[in-house]
């Protein structure tokens, strides 16, 4: 096992610098290019301010004729469905699937059959294999325009258009145009009716005020985002809360209310209704839409809108409407095909080729396991120690699929240093007590008792193949040395006690108390907890429900953390800022200093010495437009990342596995699991096909 | 007079002096005076007592739920966001609070109880969720589920009892006639082979037994049979077609829960049997010339079954909810598993109305079995229903 993930990172490694040197040569495309979207006649390939041509891409032309599955031809020649031609978008603007996220061309699908997984999961569940959003990753971090055809700014970013594809069509055959993006910023999103007016891709700060983009439709296909200031890549396009920006108007004109919680935003395309809250829920209980409140019933219908059966989606699948499948809580919840999906292969075959995701309820992983292998399910992600003996059971009935991990080691431990009590704060801040709780602990022994010795030894840096790596950083305090480790305790002040464990110079006792989740560290905590104590370190663990948990983190009535909620790290900046950056009461190795930025300086702590300089770093990263600059800025923080190494991971990072029923084909391998990539998403569902 | 003076001590209340054992239509007639003498005497105002019991016992039993569920720390807020991080969906504390103040959940607990029973017991016709439910009684919605409580409940619920009943119907069916026969057989290898059948479920933990059933399933057929249905049952529903499929999904939750009940049956069964069978008017009705045939399955066997019996009162509470923790390792769609959800998730009034049902089944349960008890047993009633 330890050979083939090897084989994987070296795979990783010359992928990245494949997509490196290309990136050197490529040309600059000028500020206010229109990056290429993958249409009839070109593939994914360009972004604003990168030149990512990472992988050759077929170029030869559409053919002329689009076709479809059996069943939608049927549909058509029943005179129920309209032609596949009219379903589409217009010819230049329909979206072309050559490649996959690796950059490797597809094969040619045929259509039928379902794709069956496990649960559907949570809020997202639906959505990862399904959502359509505004641009879309490849693995090597370069993106182009999905749902919309292309996108541009002006030279100093203060406008940035859309252009939509013409034709394009809701799953309920409505056009999708211009007014549904009014909609959903003026009616959905501005009224908070989503619950998400805090995004920060389409506000700014004027004047020491938040303001909104000023969004304007063009025309039936073109819309613009006006900004008072620049509004950088990094802090709108790129920015990993902003998947969308419509929705069907013709849908949810008559559940947005105008009364009390939801007043509605001056425009000038939508005069202010009269429904009342009441009104709303008892117009979406028409539609069999259930709500407890209006606030429950605006996330549901114009948020997380894929859980919702009825309600109008450009995804590559839309949920059943048939009772009894027809939620994600369903013992068989069911994602059939959209029938005027926008998409179609390189031969011009409406995608998507099967024709729906069965999403399967158990309540246990091994029930899922024992469905993946009697073949009732088809994809599952497994623990690793789980792989050889299935794939042995499945007797090459099914392949492994890797996804590269972007989290920044395992097994990671942190502190509270805006703890209250002052021993423990000025413990915590010193590094070379970091250092000795790092050293401390025999990593190759670790390997073993954790992972069966499949994880090599690490620390909490990037994994190798990430924005960032660095072999160094990756090794930084990983040698064992207990006596080392003493002298290092010492040197902060520590003073052994008679019990055999260090106290405080004060004389009073040091007994660390690590927090844990859901049980998750409870088989690994001990292993830690007999090195620690080897070093004179009094230690102890407490497992809490993790809401419990987050609420002691939030209430700052914790002194360390095994295993936290928010992990230090991920894909980059570009991603999510809040892991890196103490912007925000998120992650627990900055604990109060988060409060602090997110508060305004209300409540928290304020950060000094190298936690300020984090934010420093990154009010620059964040307007900083040119895209090289910023992973300088970016590199910077990491940087400071690496000097203090706030929090300390033990062993490298653990990928994430599939095993994929071999009748499923297209399916990529070598991806990378992130948020930013909305993790299965990158898989594309819409070019998976079954072959028996 | 002798034999009808002796079955009246030993519990069995059915004969009457005018009675002639051994008269089949003399017997009935005699039983169904019984039945009718009792209600007209003594079983109204027994109702009545047991049901004015009902009153405190329920709001006792509501506080408790109410309480108890929101002894965990943290909220279903707390519980959703920390799912939504888990899902890399960040919210402000803001978010947070406003949640908390939608569902009332930042209101004091003994306010949100008051509010909780009161919505249960009367919504009024003015209200919001009348005029969109057409009901009176608001058990509130599910946070996990994002929908009505008792459309939530009632989901399952058919098939909860369907499954709960064809369950407890397969443990008496089984579990009654070994325990007779082992009783009457003591000692002989029918009764060691009963004993150790009776066994096999108790002694192995259910959940173990389930997963060993599933894996062999799969090991022998290629399908682990996981869930009470196939996905083309879930699709296209249970029909006659596919009805084959069902009973046979049906087996491996019959096989562990309902040997998980055999064994306490069959014991007490059995011992209640053998203590009967060693009485003196057993013995007077052996020596009588009374065959061996009546005397175990007339007096005997009604004297035995007065435990079991009793053990009915959470029958009905059990059909309602099922075993959760089986259902959870078998992955069937019965209420158990709802309840599970709930409480993880701190759904609290999906999970209180859950435990609400079952507390007032339980009652209900209990009386009904007390019912059947006084009227197998006239000591009952006469003491007042103090047993």
């Amino acid at each position: 096992m330890k050979k083939s993930f090897r084989k994987v990172l070296t795979l990783i490694i010359a992928m990245t610098l494949v997509v490196s040197c290309f990136a050197a040569c490529g040309k600059q495309p000028a500020a206010t290019n229109t990056p290429a979207s993958p249409t009839s006649t070109d593939a994914p390939k360009t972004t604003p301010t990168k030149t990512p041509d990472a992988t050759p891409i077929p170029t030869e032309p559409l053919k002329s004729e689009f076709s479809e599955a059996p069943e939608l031809a049927a549909e058509v020649k029943a005179g129920t469905l309209p032609k596949v031609e009219d379903r589409l978008p217009k010819k230049d603007d329909v979206f072309v699937e050559r490649v996959d996220a690796t950059g490797n061309a597809l094969s040619i699908g045929t259509y039928g059959g379902e794709i069956n997984l496990g649960p559907a999961g949570g809020s997202w569940g639906l959505s990862r294999p399904t959502l359509e959003s505004i641009i879309r990753y490849n693995t090597d971090g370069t993106y182009y325009a999905n749902a919309i055809k292309s996108f541009e700014h002006n030279a100093d970013y203060t406008v940035w258009t859309f252009h939509l594809r013409e034709g394009m069509r809701w799953s309920d055959g409505e056009v999708f145009n211009a007014d549904d993006i009014t909609f959903w910023y003026y009616c959905c999103h501005l009224t908070n009716f989503d619950g998400k007016k805090s995004w920060a891709a389409l506000k700014e700060s004027v004047n020491g005020e938040d303001a909104w983009a000023v969004l304007k439709k063009v025309d039936e296909y073109t819309v613009t985002w006006t900004f008072q200031n620049p509004k950088y890549p990094a802090d709108f396009i790129e920015n990993g809360d902003f998947k969308w920006c419509w929705a069907p108007e013709h849908y949810l004109s008559d559940l947005i209310p105008n009364a009390g919680s939801y007043p509605a935003v001056e425009n000038e395309y939508y005069k202010a209704n009269t429904i009342t809250d009441e009104q709303a829920l008892a117009n979406a209980q028409k539609k069999k839409i259930d709500a407890a409140t209006v606030k429950d019933l605006g996330k549901a219908v114009s948020y997380n809108s894929w859980n919702v059966a009825g309600i109008p989606q450009i995804n590559s699948f839309v949920l059943s409407t048939k009772e009894g499948n027809n939620n994600k809580d369903a013992d068989l919840c069911i994602m059939e095909r959209n029938k005027y999906y926008w998409k179609v292969d390189a031969e011009g075959n409406q995608l998507p080729y099967v024709n729906a995701l069965h999403f399967n309820k158990t309540s246990d992983d091994n029930q899922t396991n024992l469905m993946f292998r009697s073949g009732k399910i088809d994809i599952i992600e497994l623990a690793m120690d789980k792989i050889a003996s299935t794939l042995a059971d499945m007797g090459g009935k099914a392949y492994l699929r890797t996804f590269a991990s972007t989290n920044w080691g395992s097994y990671q431990i942190t502190f509270n240093y805006t703890s209250t009590n002052e021993n423990y704060a000025k413990l915590f801040a010193n590094k070379d007590f970091r250092q000795a709780m790092s050293i401390c602990v025999d990593r190759a022994q670790v390997s073993e008792l954790l992972s069966n010795g499949f994880l090599e030894p690490g620390q909490c840096a990037p994994s190798e193949g990430n924005f960032g790596y660095d072999a160094d950083w990756e090794k930084k305090w990983t040698e064992y040395d207990v006596v080392k480790a003493k002298t290092l305790l010492e040197g902060c002040g520590l003073k052994m006690g008679a019990d055999g464990f260090y106290d405080f110079a004060d004389g009073s006792d040091l007994v660390i108390e690590f927090l844990g989740y859901d049980g998750i560290n409870d088989t690994s905590y001990p292993v830690f907890e007999q090195y620690f104590k080897a070093a004179g370190i009094n230690c102890a663990y407490k497992n809490l429900e993790v809401s419990a948990f987050d609420i002691e983190i939030d209430n700052n009535t914790w002194t360390a953390v095994i295993g936290p909620h928010t992990s230090i790290g991920g894909l980059s900046l570009k991603s999510r800022v809040a892991p890196f950056v103490p912007i925000s009461q998120a992650a627990e190795w900055y604990g109060e200093y988060g409060t602090y930025y997110e508060k305004n300086g209300e409540a928290g702590v304020k950060p000094e010495g190298d936690m300020a300089k984090l934010v420093e770093i990154y009010e620059k990263w964040k307007n900083e437009p040119d895209s090289e600059k910023r992973d300088e800025l970016a590199l910077q923080i990491y940087a400071v990342h690496k000097e203090n190494l706030w929090s300390i991971a033990y062993l490298q990072a653990a990928g994430t596995y599939t095993l994929v029923n071999s009748r499923i084909k297209n399916y990529a391998d070598n991806l990378v699991s992130d948020d930013l990539y909305q993790y299965a998403n990158i898989v594309h569902y819409d070019i998976l096909y079954i072959a028996e | 007079m002798e034999e009808n003076t002796i079955i009246s001590e030993s519990g069995a209340t059915a004969e009457t002096k005018s009675s002639v054992p051994g008269s089949t239509g003399g017997f009935f007639r005699s039983f169904w005076g019984a039945i009718v003498d009792f209600f007209k005497k003594d079983l109204v105002r027994y109702i009545v007592r047991r049901v004015l019991m009902f009153i405190p016992t329920l709001i006792l039993i509501s506080i408790l739920v109410f309480f108890v569920i929101q002894l965990p720390p943290g909220d279903y807020v707390s519980a959703h966001i920390a799912q939504l991080a888990t899902e890399g969906e960040l919210v402000d504390a803001d978010y947070a609070a406003q949640m908390r103040e939608d569902y009332g959940l930042d209101l004091p607990v003994w306010q949100q109880y008051l509010k909780w029973v009161k919505d249960i017991v009367w919504t009024p016709t003015d209200s919001t969720y009348y005029r969109l439910y057409h009901s009176h009684h608001n058990w509130k919605f599910s946070f996990a589920y994002g929908r009505d409580v008792w459309s939530v409940i009632k989901d399952r619920l058919g098939l909860t009892i369907l499954v709960s009943a064809v369950i407890m119907i397969f443990q008496y069916v089984v579990s009654i006639p070994i325990a007779v026969y082992a009783s009457t057989h003591q000692y002989s290898p029918g009764d060691y082979i009963s004993a150790v059948i009776g066994f096999i479920g108790t002694a192995i933990p259910n959940f173990i037994f389930a997963i060993i059933l599933m894996y062999l399933s799969y090991k022998w057929t290629g399908n682990a049979n996981v869930g009470l249905f196939s996905q083309e049952m879930l699709q296209n529903g249970v029909h006659l077609y596919n009805f084959g499929e069902f009973l046979k999904r049906m087996i491996i939750p019959i096989i562990v829960i309902g040997t998980s009940g055999t064994c306490g049956i069959i014991r007490s069964v059995r011992a209640q049997m053998l203590d009967e069978t060693a009485r003196q008017y057993t013995l007077t009705a052996r020596a009588k010339g009374v065959s061996e045939r009546k005397i175990v399955m007339k007096y005997c066997f009604r004297a035995a079954m007065n435990p079991t019996v009793s053990g009915l009162g959470g029958v009905l509470s059990s059909l309602f909810s099922g075993s959760t923790v089986t259902a959870m390792v078998l992955n069937m769609q019965i209420q158990g598993p709802v309840l599970y959800k709930a409480l993880q998730s701190q759904d609290m009034y999906l999970a209180g109305a859950i435990v609400m049902v079952q507390a007032v089944l339980v009652v209900i349960g209990i009386l009904l079995s007390d019912i059947a008890l006084a009227f197998l047993d006239p000591r009952i009633r006469y003491s007042g229903g103090n047993r």
